[in-house]
């Protein structure tokens, strides 16, 4: 016995707590309580691809830009850099001046001495994202689009090691805080990727020092640093000693509940919050239990619960209410849809659904306008989702809210159009190709309960207008790798907002795409050309007006059936102020303070 | 003594040979393919192919293998895929918490299901067994989950004499609170099938000539039935619950998930999850390794309980 309590330290004694130099006596701190539904993976930016470790690196390190706290949709506003980019007329250049002041937290890798963030820092670490070695899962956002980076690339492939030191023409510092991005092509929207939450600034020191370990080292200039940490148990953040002045601001808005955000935080100096806490709790029964008690002080990872909270007009039920808990309910900006592989084939068979002859979108049509979302709502999503109608969600420019899809529900219509193009029902109530052949759609999804009840809905779908499906189970990274090959023929798919820009999901659909985003392999000229075009516009009703041609172009080939973009329900304690759920930005609790006179009437459990 | 245990070391070499294939088997026929997880939402084929060379999973099989069984001798398990973190100290690292559970839980529930295991054989076939045995029938029948859920919720939540789940980093004294619950759960779960099993260890040996003789002699049935029987009874037992140790190991993840307990079981739980073959492989060997070892111990155990056991 007394060797296992001995060794139920050693975890401890591997990973040693640093210090804390804050002079707050613990019983004073204000601590947040939080917890991830999924282990972390590492808190180095360029290696993770996770949401719950980009929540913690986006409290320890510090991107160029950021967006507005409250402001929606998502607007940009400078972090460390003096001001927005300065953007050529040409829209390939972008110049950023970024503060002095700023140093990066404590570590023996910078020998006792406070290293100040300098321009090189940032195009260190975005030369990471794309070093083969770290095979980085954002990569995407940097490669093929700096000048002479891709070059870069190719020789660290040949050689195997990638030279940090060589001179890149797209990347430059002319002094140390100033930063140059020279772009291949036209971009108006590549500020996005400057404030995408993992392309913070690291050290280039620190990197070298704990090679292999840098996932457990993360060091940066933002206002929390790492306390303790126990992989995939236990993260404890606290307040970083060296962090800049930075008081609460925000843009002016129209949302009433801002303004009691606002009148609590106005003015404060930030991080308000001492320590975060966070527990990684993979059951919802465990989450639920410990927030009704008061051990975790926010929660929203309760999808399936949310029938125990909320009324079915999603208001916070009277119980809760009473005891002062808090709701925020938005929409995520994500979208889950239906895709359709359109290409002819599927390996080397004809594809029954593939193609652009009329029979076959006609096809495509029939079974999108058969698939039944409001049921994919009510009971999968136990009405926890919205109706998608429109590509770009809610909270992402370039959303319309208006837009209203020509792909309806509606089995009888659906019946008609496969009737017409010569789909006829045999003996046994299933329908054949024109010719004659036999007609099977086939149906991806993963040996999951979740996906069990998608399989179910899919095939009374099917049933409802004739057509014979099988469902195809494989694990989730044979599906990817089927998908990327254009082996599917249909499949659910989801997409959520890596930053709050359009592009971010049309390009979903640009056939150069297909083998990397677009699961559909959906290859239209006329699509890719308005794409094309948008790329070249910055956000506004031009590129708004491409992006809703582009979708009714997607429409009319029927390469997606869009179905729906799920709520987020925070639960929050009576003493937590300052939240509102944005769309792409996971560090609320920057924004946050915990009222401590409030503490007293929290849930008594 | 010293042969057997040498014999039987040597006969380990093509146990885990025959381990160490399957789980390559398997894991090449239906683990997947790990590189398009890792790459990320947008991944390009030279993405892919760069992800799969640094694994290693693009050489030929008889290459992997060899980096397999070079691991297997070393010791050095490699890296996680997952995280980066070094496989060997992944795994001792977990093993604290999974032991600070399994440990006092095997004890308790042994201590315990002998006891009523020895009642209900004193009083078989009178109320007292029947309704022991009822109860443990019906225990059986229902779910580790409904257990775990029913007493988090009622200890934790509407007693709150626990906390839901956590763990304290600190190790020590600090753990007790977080401990007591998991423990208690795994107590209640192994306590009707163990209680059964050793009802039936204690009936077949109070059948035995050997207590009619003690009875005869007149032993009080104290000293006929705790000592006597009891000394029998402890071979079977012993084997029941060192074959069960290395599994419960990794097969304890429910109640590592539910509270949160950063031990073995949820890692592996986590390894499938992720397709972290550097994980899972490791792991498998090493409750591969660790039941071998314990079958080795538990035959020597047998001699020193019972000198008339022969080892050959």
């Amino acid at each position: 016995m007394v060797m296992v309590w001995a060794l139920s330290g050693l975890e401890l004694k591997a990973q040693p707590p640093v210090p804390s130099s804050a002079p707050t006596a613990p019983s004073a701190l204000k601590v947040l309580h939080l917890t991830f539904q999924a282990a972390e993976t590492g808190f180095d930016p360029a290696k993770v691809s996770d949401y719950y470790s980009a929540v913690v690196i986006s409290g320890i390190f510090d991107p160029l830009l950021t967006y507005d706290y409250l402001a929606r949709p998502a607007h940009l506003i400078p972090n460390v850099s003096e001001a927005l980019p300065t953007i050529s007329a040409d829209g390939k250049t972008y110049t950023l001046k970024i503060k002095q002041g700023i140093v990066f937290g404590q570590d023996p890798a910078f020998a006792g001495r406070a290293r100040p963030l300098r321009a090189q820092d940032y195009l260190y670490s975005i030369k990471r994202f794309v070093d083969p070695k770290n095979r980085s899962p954002y990569a995407f956002l940097f490669l093929g689009k700096i000048v002479g980076l891709d070059a870069l690339v190719s020789k660290a492939q040949k050689t195997g090691q990638f030279d940090y030191d060589a001179a890149v023409e797209g990347l430059q510092a002319p002094d140390p805080f100033t930063l140059s991005i020279k772009l291949t092509e036209t971009d108006f929207n590549f500020s996005h990727v400057l404030a995408f939450p993992l392309v913070g600034a690291v050290a280039r020191e620190v990197i070298e020092r704990y090679g292999a370990d840098s996932s457990a080292h993360p060091v940066g200039t933002g206002p929390y640093r790492l306390r303790q940490y126990l992989r995939s148990s236990k993260i404890s953040l606290e307040k970083n000693p060296l962090f800049r002045t930075l008081r609460w601001e925000a843009l002016p808005s129209t949302d009433i509940p801002d303004e009691a955000i606002r009148k609590s935080m106005q003015g404060k100096l930030l991080p308000a919050i001492d320590r975060i806490e966070i527990s990684i709790m993979d059951e919802a029964q465990s989450r639920w239990l410990a927030f009704l008690r008061a051990e975790t002080d926010m929660e929203y990872q309760l999808e399936e619960l949310a029938p125990k909270f909320l009324t079915p007009t999603g208001e916070l039920k009277s119980p809760f209410r009473e005891q002062g808990i808090q709701l925020d309910r938005s929409v995520d900006p994500e979208i889950s849809y239906l895709f359709f592989n359109t290409a002819e084939t599927i390996g080397n068979q004809p594809n029954p659904i593939g193609g652009f002859t009329l029979p076959k979108i006609a096809l495509r049509r029939a079974i999108a306008m058969a698939y039944d979302v409001q049921d994919q709502i009510a009971v999968i999503r136990k009405g926890q989702s919205v109706r998608a109608f429109y590509p770009i969600p809610p909270g992402v420019a370039g959303h319309q809210s208006q837009y209203r899809s020509s792909l309806s529900y509606n089995p009888a219509l659906a019946n008609a159009l496969l009737d017409h193009f010569g789909y006829r029902r045999g003996a046994d109530g299933y329908r054949s190709h024109p010719d004659g052949s036999a007609l099977i759609l086939e149906y991806a999804s993963t040996p999951v309960e979740r996906d069990r009840q998608f399989d179910e809905l899919m095939k009374r779908s099917m049933d409802r207008i004739g057509l014979r499906l099988s469902i195809r189970k494989q694990r989730f990274s044979e599906l990817l790798k089927l998908s990327s090959q254009c082996r599917l023929m249909m499949k659910q798919a989801a997409w959520i907002a890596d930053y709050p820009d359009g592009d971010n999901f049309m390009q979903l659909l640009y056939g150069p795409h297909t083998g990397q985003s677009n699961a559909a392999c959906y290859r239209s000229a006329s699509f890719d050309r308005l794409y094309e075009q948008s790329r070249r516009l910055p956000d506004g009703a031009q590129r708004d007006l491409l992006y809703l041609q582009m979708t009714r172009q997607m429409e009319a080939d029927t390469a997606w059936l869009l179905t729906d973009s799920r709520y987020r329900n925070v639960l929050l304690q009576p003493y937590v102020v300052g939240f509102k759920k944005h769309p792409v930005l996971t560090n609320e609790w920057i924004h946050m303070d915990i009222d401590r006179t409030r503490m007293k009437k929290a849930p008594a459990s | 003594m010293l042969s057997y245990v040498l014999r039987r070391i040597l006969q380990f070499i093509p146990t885990v040979i025959g381990i160490m294939l399957l789980v390559f088997f398997l894991f090449n026929w239906v683990g997947g393919d790990p590189a398009y997880l890792l790459a990320g939402k947008i991944s390009n084929p030279e993405q892919i192919e760069n992800i799969r060379r640094q694994l290693g999973v693009d050489q030929p099989y008889y290459v992997q293998w060899g980096i397999f069984v070079r691991q297997v001798f070393t010791g050095d398990m490699g890296v996680s895929w997952a995280t980066g973190e070094k496989v060997s100290y992944l795994v001792w690292s977990r093993l604290g918490p999974s032991l600070t559970i399994l440990v006092p839980m095997l004890v308790l529930s042994t201590g315990i299901a002998l006891g009523l295991g020895l009642l209900v054989a004193y009083f078989r076939g009178l109320a007292t067994d029947r309704w022991i045995m009822v109860a443990c029938t019906v225990g059986q029948s229902i779910s580790i989950l409904v257990y775990i859920i029913v007493l988090q919720y009622v200890f934790s939540y509407e007693l709150a004499w626990f906390p839901v789940q956590g763990w304290a980093q600190e190790g020590g004294l600090l753990l007790i609170p977080f401990c007591i619950l998991p423990v208690m759960v795994g107590v209640v779960v192994s306590l009707a099938p163990d209680t059964r099993l050793y009802r039936a260890f204690f009936m077949d040996e109070i059948q035995r000539d050997y207590v009619r003789t003690a009875r005869a002699k007149g032993l009080t049935e104290w000293r006929v039935m705790g000592v006597h029987v009891m000394r029998n009874v402890f071979i079977p037992v012993l084997t029941h619950v060192m074959i069960q140790l290395p599994g419960l190991l990794a097969g304890s993840f429910l109640i590592e998930r539910f509270f949160s307990i950063p031990g073995i079981g949820r890692e592996v739980l986590l390894a499938v999850e992720r397709s972290d073959f550097p994980v899972i492989k490791a792991v498998t060997l090493y409750v591969a390794v660790a039941t071998i070892l314990v079958n080795l111990l538990t035959d020597i155990l047998y001699r020193w309980i019972d000198p008339r056991v022969q080892l050959k």
